[in-house]
């Protein structure tokens, strides 16, 4: 296949410029009687880029998607796709977006090649047939019933059906669930691949791990509101590297020493006590460095080992399970 | 998934949008495959077969000359084949489809809520004027009548199915599942056919009661379904109907047609404010 780049950027009125953000969300509100489940949330997603919304079940990610998707209309704030108020999936609007919903969505009695057919029938701008089937790696199952798919199957056509009519914004709502792990990375190539088309997209996920490797800029949400923003490196920069070791037996709690920009934590684990400092202050390319060599040095001057010692920066997931409080309702 | 083509990187077709009319007309001839293989949509067909041999069953005595009560039920009943179709399916259907976020997804894709449903309602008035040829010809093959305008009937049918469409949308809103709906619609199905004059004539309902059926969506289809078979004017009842030219039993039925087309835009009107595309309830 050869790379045609189609980008969100055109000349024709109402379309949004190559500099321009395809989605703007901004102070976002959603009430359900006295329910808040969206409590001031802003963002921004531009051509090529792709934004990452996570949060704990409940957090109000996929409330956030559907008014994007035109299904509410907002509380108060506004938003925007393409300059437009997509409530109601307006004409302007409604053939330039796709989703891949949280559930399948899809006519279990047609065949997996009827249903692209049929998708590919109604849009405005559509691929074919086979290279999107190709694409998703379901050529083989072109011709069997959808209800004959297994459930990662299902998630691959229906990713499918969001290729087939060529989106210039695209919801992802957990869109590799079901998958197994060969599909999931598969499915992160394709969504490169449309990044690198100039599609904007916003993806909902639980696996951290798939943020990490796919998103701009990302947000973590939690009861309603966005409590992290940004890029994935200054989001893991605020939260600091971990310098751990296992404490040695003759030093006591009391005597382990300080370090500068840098907070102690000691905690048993099968039965060994843990040392673990997270360092967020001084340079972050250094400072991680700064720790160990001051460490050591105090190593050094007592005489003692630091076994076990670890150094890593900070994961998605140490940054999603303190906003998370612990995460008790994460999936 | 392909390791050497994983990619979406073609250039997609350029082609005019497809007009809702071309979009209707797609998602129709997925419709007729689904009802095809649905065969819970079969069994909803052959409810108002059902209905006409027990019709068969009635007393039957001289309504006016030439047409028994027995003629005229029957054509009731072919002028409510809607009340089973339309009612009965698209209630079924819809609310699978919601609670199996089908619809939601052909939301999200661009599709139009008007081609969505317009593809249903050409589908069901579709299998409705199927089910009428079948039972023209049955009636045909056990009576010997046969419709004196083939026309206006195939108009009572078509009215009745698009209206009791709108009837079967309007109760997905108020149930959770395929199930419940499928018992729902047995209630405003029933009460429907029966309100519609096909074997209580309308004659023997006080006159109050009577104008008040005449308005409800199934009497009017019954009546031109009885117009259609007979050549009379029934439009005022029975007692004392006559014969009528081609024009005239138009002209005099062009009231019922009126009801039959407020009904279609009301119903219509409340379904595009009141339909849920989403199973999840706030």
């Amino acid at each position: 296949m050869t790379t045609t780049a189609h980008s969100a950027a055109t000349d024709a009125p109402g379309r949004t410029t190559a500099d321009g953000p395809a989605v703007v969300v901004d102070d976002l509100r959603q009430h359900y009687g006295d329910f808040e489940a969206v409590r001031g949330v802003s963002f921004e997603i531009r051509p090529g880029e792709l934004f990452a919304l996570l949060g704990t079940n409940g957090a109000g990610k996929t409330t956030t998607i559907e008014t994007l998707e035109g299904f509410h209309r907002p509380t108060s704030g506004t938003v925007r796709v393409f300059g437009e108020d997509p409530y109601g999936q307006p004409a302007a609007i409604r053939e330039r977006t796709n989703a891949v919903l949280q559930g399948s969505g899809l006519l279990e009695d047609l065949t997996v090649r009827e249903t692209v057919d049929l998708a590919r029938d109604l849009a405005a701008r559509p691929r074919g047939t086979e290279e999107v089937l190709d694409t998703v790696g379901l050529t083989d199952k072109r011709g069997i019933a959808v209800r004959q798919l297994s459930g990662g199957q299902k998630r691959r056509l229906d990713l499918a059906l969001a290729l087939v009519t060529t989106p210039e914004v695209l919801y992802l709502d957990e869109p590799t669930t079901g998958m197994d792990p060969e599909a999931r990375i598969d499915t992160w190539r394709i969504v490169s691949e449309l990044k690198r088309d100039g599609v904007a997209i916003l993806l909902t996920t639980h696996y951290l791990e798939e943020a990490e490797r796919l998103a701009d800029r990302l947000a973590i949400m939690h009861r309603g509101r966005v409590r992290v923003e940004g890029t994935l490196t200054s989001v893991l920069e605020g939260w600091g590297d971990r310098v751990a070791f296992a404490v040695p037996e003759d030093v006591r709690t009391a005597d382990l020493p300080g370090l500068e920009g840098a907070d102690l934590s000691v905690e048993t684990r099968d039965q060994t006590l843990w040392a673990t400092y997270t360092v967020r202050d001084g340079d972050v390319a250094e400072r991680a460095h700064r720790a160990v060599a001051a460490l050591l040095s105090w190593a050094g001057e007592r005489g003692t080992t630091l076994r076990h010692l670890q150094v890593r920066g900070a994961s998605l997931e140490d940054v999603f399970l303190s906003v998370a409080d612990g995460a008790a309702d994460l999936v | 998934m392909s390791p050497t083509t994983a990619t979406t990187t073609s250039a997609p077709t350029t082609r005019p949008s497809p007009s809702r009319f071309r979009r209707t007309l797609r998602l129709t001839r997925t419709e007729f495959t689904l009802f095809v293989r649905y065969k819970t949509a079969w069994w909803i067909l052959s409810m108002p077969l059902l209905m006409l041999f027990l019709t068969f069953q009635i007393p039957s005595y001289e309504l006016m000359d030439g047409v028994s009560s027995v003629d005229m039920a029957l054509a009731g009943v072919m002028g409510t084949i809607g009340v089973f179709v339309g009612v009965g399916h698209a209630s079924n259907v819809f609310t699978a489809r919601r609670e199996s976020l089908v619809l939601k997804r052909l939301r999200v894709s661009g599709v139009p809520p008007l081609v969505i449903f317009g593809a249903t309602t050409a589908i069901i008035v579709f299998f409705s004027l199927l089910a009428a040829v079948a039972m023209v010809a049955l009636i045909a093959l056990m009576t010997g009548q046969t419709p004196r305008d083939p026309l206006m009937l195939a108009v009572a049918v078509t009215l009745n199915a698009a209206v009791m469409t709108m009837v079967g949308l309007l109760i997905t809103p108020y149930v959770r599942n395929s199930e419940s709906a499928q018992m729902v619609s047995v209630l405003p199905m029933m009460g429907l056919f029966f309100l519609g004059g096909v074997y209580v004539p309308l004659d023997f309902l006080p006159d109050g009661a009577q104008r008040v059926v005449e308005l409800l969506p199934v009497a009017p289809t019954a009546q031109l379904a009885q117009a259609a078979y007979s050549g009379y004017d029934v439009f005022d009842g029975f007692a004392g109907a006559e014969s009528a030219s081609y024009l005239g039993l138009w002209a005099a039925a062009l009231p019922s047609v009126a009801v039959m087309l407020v009904w279609i835009t009301a119903l219509a009107l409340l379904v595009g404010r009141v339909f849920r595309w989403d199973p999840r309830q706030p």
